[in-house]
């Protein structure tokens, strides 16, 4: 048996709960982070820059049931994430950023774009497309719009192994 | 302003300064009030004391700094310009050396290197430019007195800001507290190498042997092992000590308070003579953010081996109300330090017992060169402690049988078909965890019985972890590579690089400017920190521009580990093993830098006319 066919099948699992999960989160009830916004109800734009290994502002304050555009640039020397959720949803989301670093998908400042658009089998990647996150190079800049639902223990996180447990963190207060 | 901010603000660790020290700060805040243009500076005081050390097994005589040993912790300032003055009460000449502090090469405090040391009753002022941050140590330079006691933290406060938050933060300072002085210990192991080894194998242990593995393999094994001056055993040279964390033994039990939730920076240095310990917390996962002071990328682990004269700074986030125990073992398990981070004081954990302790075999003597590999015909390798699944060959895929599967449960291979593969060659294979099959870490021999695993089976740290955060320097060729063979005699207890012990060698010339390639082939059975003062050790860990830069860097037996340095600090340095007693069996350098700033170089002959011990 191929040790890494195993390996890669296991990825493809793991993505694949992780996706599930995220939507599952999207229904709106009391722990969930929101859902994906519609461009047209957007409220306002926070900009939020990534360094190595925090965010500037490392807290923002928003409504119940804003659509906010947040505008993400990595202006730090490694790869960075900027993830909206529940700190379990950040703690099941940082295995599966663990497998990408043990499968060379980031790589300190780099992604492997190949990799991450490799066909898994059965439509999986490990493109790392799910809404409420990007997943950004040195120098990159990318939008996030996103809706919140109602009040609730919400961060936005980087979780590259190492840096969400480092304090790559922020707060999300609700007014 | 600031020093007048310092100089009635003490940080609580330097509670312990005299009275007249006091004093001496409050006037440097008056003096910096009233001019306002002078730089930035800190004055600090320390007097070298007598003292008592009580480790909760035993009393004894030693030494400290400000009346205690350890002594204060320094808190300094990135940017600031320290006066350090340094009271000898001792009836002998002392010395402190910075360890890790980048600094002229006269304030190093190496007796006989950087000035001529301290004499009993003399004051003498340290004074440099704190340029750098992070958690670093010092220590007594001269003979064994920081083995006596004779060390103390710093603590290096950035200018802008940490890469990493915490709420609180810790110094966690470990030594092998032994109840015979450095001195005795010396003279005992120069006479009878193994004086403090309790490890050895006995009698009993040999037909032990002889029945499990055969007469004949038993004999050869010994033989092998007996052909070495060696003893299979020599994971530690002195046993019989007691871990002390801050200065209190496992019974003492030091205790760092946290509300549920904070996330706690612990910085940890080992300040051993001889000892490294294997860390760990149980219930919580590390997550290392410096090392030597230096930061790191993060990364979270369950335990970690800090080598003598290594700091590791770790983050932590106790989240429930309990006590959690730090728990050191010796690599060689003949001893622990403990410790407590608790919601309160009184309140304490479960200490761990201590495991096996760790057999070297064969593969750990790689580099030993004048084996007689003939006198092993007889042996029968497959009784051998491989202990790995690379074993000799790289990745033989027929080792991998005890490859935890358990994490795949739940699979559904239905969907692999059509899988295409051939886009996978960017997989780092090297990275793959091979689950139960054999511990292995390229910092260590292959087949090595010394690879350290995590009590819960989950993540050692290994070197090959530590990448830079930010990289000091840019990634260039070396300019040349010197070959450093760490060599000794265990047996007549000499210890030496290239074979040469200090006083019969040449020092190691360097020139300003280059950037020199370091090769340690360590041909001994022990593990040797390799110490180089005054400039960055880059330790290679096939990182490029992301290898991390340490001040020690260690060497495993039957391994080879590359370093460089960018030369780019004038003066004469020292360059050792950190373990006390092979440093003054011969196992060190001095290092010349030529060439550089000309103000420097006229310094060098008059310490080197001073002369002094090292």
């Amino acid at each position: 048996m191929n040790v890494s066919k195993l390996l890669v099948a296991g990825v493809a699992f793991s993505m694949s709960a992780g996706a599930f999960a995220a939507g599952a989160h999207g229904g709106g009830h009391g722990a969930s982070s929101g859902e994906p916004g519609k461009a047209s109800e957007v409220a306002r734009t926070i900009t939020v820059e990534m360094y190595d290994n925090y965010y500037e502002p490392e807290e923002i304050t928003v409504k119940p049931g804003e659509t906010v555009r947040f505008v993400v640039e990595n202006k730090g020397s490694l790869v960075h994430e900027f993830n909206i959720g529940t700190p379990a949803m950040h703690e099941s989301h940082q295995k599966e950023m663990m497998m990408m670093v043990e499968h060379g998908v980031i790589q300190g400042g780099k992604l492997n774009h190949d990799m991450m658009n490799m066909d898994m089998g059965n439509g999986h990647s490990m493109k790392h497309d799910d809404p409420n996150s990007v997943l950004l190079e040195p120098g990159q800049s990318k939008e996030v719009v996103w809706k919140f639902s109602d009040k609730g223990n919400i961060e936005f996180a980087c979780n590259v192994p190492g840096h969400y447990q480092s304090g790559m963190y922020g707060d999300v207060n609700f007014e | 302003m600031q020093g007048l901010v310092k100089a009635f603000q003490p940080s609580s660790n330097e509670v312990q300064l005299g009275i007249k020290q006091m004093k001496i700060r409050l006037l440097t805040g008056l003096l910096t009030l009233l001019m306002p243009a002078m730089v930035m500076a800190g004055e600090y005081g320390l007097t070298v004391d007598r003292v008592k050390i009580d480790t909760g097994d035993f009393v004894k005589e030693g030494i400290g700094y400000n009346g205690a040993s350890p002594g204060p912790v320094m808190r300094f300032k990135e940017g600031e310009n320290v006066r350090i003055n340094v009271t000898n009460n001792l009836d002998e000449m002392t010395s402190i050396h910075w360890h890790g502090l980048i600094l002229p090469f006269d304030q190093d405090g190496v007796p006989g290197i950087s000035f001529p040391g301290i004499k009993p009753g003399e004051t003498f002022t340290y004074e440099f430019p704190i340029q750098q941050a992070g958690t670093y140590w010092f220590h007594s330079h001269s003979g064994f007195q920081e083995p006596d006691g004779a060390y103390g933290a710093i603590v290096i406060e950035p200018e802008g800001r940490e890469p990493f938050r915490y709420d609180r933060e810790y110094v966690v300072q470990l030594t092998d507290k032994h109840p015979h002085s450095g001195d005795r210990i010396m003279r005992n192991l120069k006479m009878m190498s193994d004086y403090y080894n309790r490890e050895q194998q006995t009698v009993g242990e040999f037909f032990s042997d002889v029945s499990k593995n055969g007469l004949m393999n038993t004999v050869s094994d010994r033989m092998a092992w007996g052909s070495m001056r060696m003893m299979k055993a020599d994971v530690e040279d002195i046993h019989g000590f007691t871990g002390l964390i801050n200065g209190k033994g496992p019974s003492q039990n030091w205790t760092g308070i946290f509300e549920p939730g904070e996330r706690i920076r612990l910085r940890f240095i080992n300040s051993s003579a001889m000892t490294y310990f294997d860390i760990r917390i149980p219930g919580l996962d590390m997550t290392v953010v410096q090392a030597d002071g230096n930061n790191v990328q993060p990364v979270s682990v369950d335990e970690f081996r800090i080598g003598v004269a290594e700091t590791y700074d770790v983050i932590v986030r106790p989240k429930d109300e309990q006590a959690y125990t730090i728990f050191a073992e010796s690599m060689g398990r003949s001893g622990y330090a403990r410790a407590t981070l608790a919601p309160e004081e009184g309140m304490e954990a479960a200490v761990p017992q201590l495991r096996e302790a760790a057999r070297l075999t064969m593969a750990d003597m790689g580099g030993m060169p004048g084996m007689d590999h003939g006198s092993m015909a007889g042996m029968d390798h497959g009784n051998m402690d491989m202990g790995s699944s690379e074993g000799v060959s790289g990745m033989d895929h027929s080792n991998m049988g005890s490859m935890d599967h358990s994490n795949m449960k739940g699979m559904d291979h239905s969907n692999m078909k059509g899988m295409d593969h051939s886009d996978m060659s960017g997989m780092d294979h090297g990275s793959m965890a091979m689950g139960k099959g054999g511990p292995s870490d390229p910092f260590y021999a292959k087949g090595s019985g010394l690879v350290p695993t995590a009590a819960n089976g989950g993540k050692f740290l290994s070197y090959s972890d530590l990448k830079a955060q930010d990289p000091l320097y840019e990634d260039r060729e070396p300019t040349r590579e010197i070959e450093l063979r760490l060599t000794g005699n265990m047996e007549r207890y000499t210890w030496s690089i290239n074979g040469v012990k200090y006083e019969d060698a040449d020092p190691i010339r360097l020139k300003y400017g280059e950037r020199v390639r370091f090769k340690f082939v360590n041909e001994t059975m022990m593990t040797h920190p390799m110490h180089l003062h005054g400039m960055w050790s880059i330790l290679d860990v096939g990182a490029g521009q992301w290898n991390p830069i340490k001040h020690t860097v260690s060497v495993n037996p039957g391994t080879t580990v590359y370093m460089e340095t960018e030369v780019d600090e004038p003066g004469q340095w020292a360059f050792h093993c950190h373990l006390s007693y092979h440093a003054a069996a011969g196992m060190f350098r001095k290092v010349i830098v030529e060439g550089g700033p000309e103000s420097t170089q006229a310094k060098t002959g008059v310490v080197a006319e001073d002369g002094g011990e090292a």
